[in-house]
């Protein structure tokens, strides 16, 4: 049987037996939606609360004496506002992203918003991943680089011990430390962002090839 | 102001939601994700009922809105995996003044377009609803070269499936 044959038949197919009523649909706009954008939003507003109140408390709680021991203070108090003005900006990119993701528009540009939404929150993981990193390497060059760092830190005769194997233990453990935090986060994400945008994915990359074809 | 927009909004949709149902049963393979589905469009073609200025015919705004929500923002739920599948589309639509070749033709063309890809699936329902290219095109954001062309691939695809 030819297509348009089949057009007929789905022309005349009878209508929905399970008519829904205008007292359920109006129910129904009062719901909540479960939209892959509503998710997006959920993980990245997390991961904000994740890493802000890291920040937060690890400024509130740390023993700064070693810092302050170190005039390191002054260090700490601006990265910590460069931190702040960063975290604002991206603030800033999620809601414009968010607010600019709607079902009026075409299919394509629809799926291209809903995209960068997750590289704005992809970006900010990337930033605080990779801060962190920077963060304890100038920390450490600032330490290891002050005299006589072991005594004024660890309370310890630096004749005592060997010095370049302590440090060598210190800058092991941080390593492996950010490595084990880096793994953990990225596999997080990859999971996560992997299952919820398979499909969007999988249907951008249809689109978008089909407009190359067209190049050629 | 508002009220009088829901009330707008309930008139319209309910008239016209048989082509929500046509998109629902397109997308899902069974009665809880239809009913999932359903929710989101509804919720999706609320949320930007204040943005629909009339300039278009409403049913035509509802086929956009309806595909979006099926394309881009619908997740399958976790639970209605577990419930049984049903291969039957004609379950809950009437059977009255429906022969059954008919009714196995249609049942036919369902699990066909149900082996389409997504966006092949929005295509093909836009060429049974009778939709012209040139709005196709921009309900895909695509041009009209572009939507002939994986036209003739998604019928193509099909015709195979329907004819082995």
């Amino acid at each position: 049987m030819d297509l348009a044959n089949y057009k007929k038949v789905w022309k005349d197919q009878p209508e929905e037996r399970n008519k829904i009523s205008s007292l359920d649909i109006y129910k129904m706009t009062q719901s909540r939606s479960n939209s892959i954008v509503k998710w997006i939003f959920m993980i990245g507003l997390v991961e904000f609360i994740f890493w802000f109140s890291i920040n937060y408390f690890a400024t509130k709680s740390g023993n700064f004496e070693p810092f302050a021991k170190l005039n390191l203070m002054t260090f700490l108090d601006y990265s910590n506002y460069l931190h702040y003005l960063i975290v604002l900006l991206f603030l800033l990119l999620f809601y414009r992203n968010f607010s600019s993701v709607s079902t009026i528009d075409d299919t394509k540009t629809l799926m291209k918003k809903i995209l960068l939404v997750r590289k704005t929150v992809k970006w900010y993981v990337y930033y605080n991943l990779i801060g962190v990193v920077v963060f304890s390497i100038i920390i450490n060059v600032l330490i290891f680089n002050t005299p006589n760092y072991l005594s004024i830190l660890y309370d310890i005769n630096p004749s005592s011990i060997d010095q370049g194997q302590m440090m060598t233990i210190i800058i092991i453990t941080q390593i492996v430390m950010i490595a084990l935090m880096l793994l953990v986060l990225w596999l997080f994400y990859y999971l996560l962002y992997g299952i919820l945008l398979k499909k969007l994915n999988k249907n951008y990359s249809e689109l978008t090839k089909l407009s190359e074809i067209e190049g050629i | 102001m508002q009220k009088e927009l829901e009330k707008k909004f309930l008139n319209d949709f309910e008239k016209n939601q048989n082509i929500v149902h046509k998109v629902c049963r397109v997308y899902t393979t069974n009665q809880d994700q239809h009913n999932d589905l359903f929710q989101e469009i509804t919720i999706q073609v609320w949320k930007n009922y204040s943005k629909f200025r009339g300039e278009a015919k409403f049913s035509t705004w509802m086929y956009r809105v309806a595909l979006n929500t099926a394309i881009s923002l619908y997740r399958k739920s976790i639970r209605s995996i577990k419930t049984q599948d049903f291969d039957d589309v004609s379950f809950k639509i009437k059977s009255i003044d429906y022969d059954d070749t008919k009714d196995q033709q249609l049942k036919a063309l369902y699990t066909g377009i149900r082996g389409l890809s997504d966006i092949e699936k929005a295509l093909i329902f836009l060429y049974l609803e009778d939709k012209p290219y040139k709005e196709i095109a921009t309900t895909l954001g695509i041009t009209e070269v572009n939507a002939r062309v994986k036209m003739n691939r998604a019928k193509d695809k099909l015709k195979k499936s329907l004819n082995p």
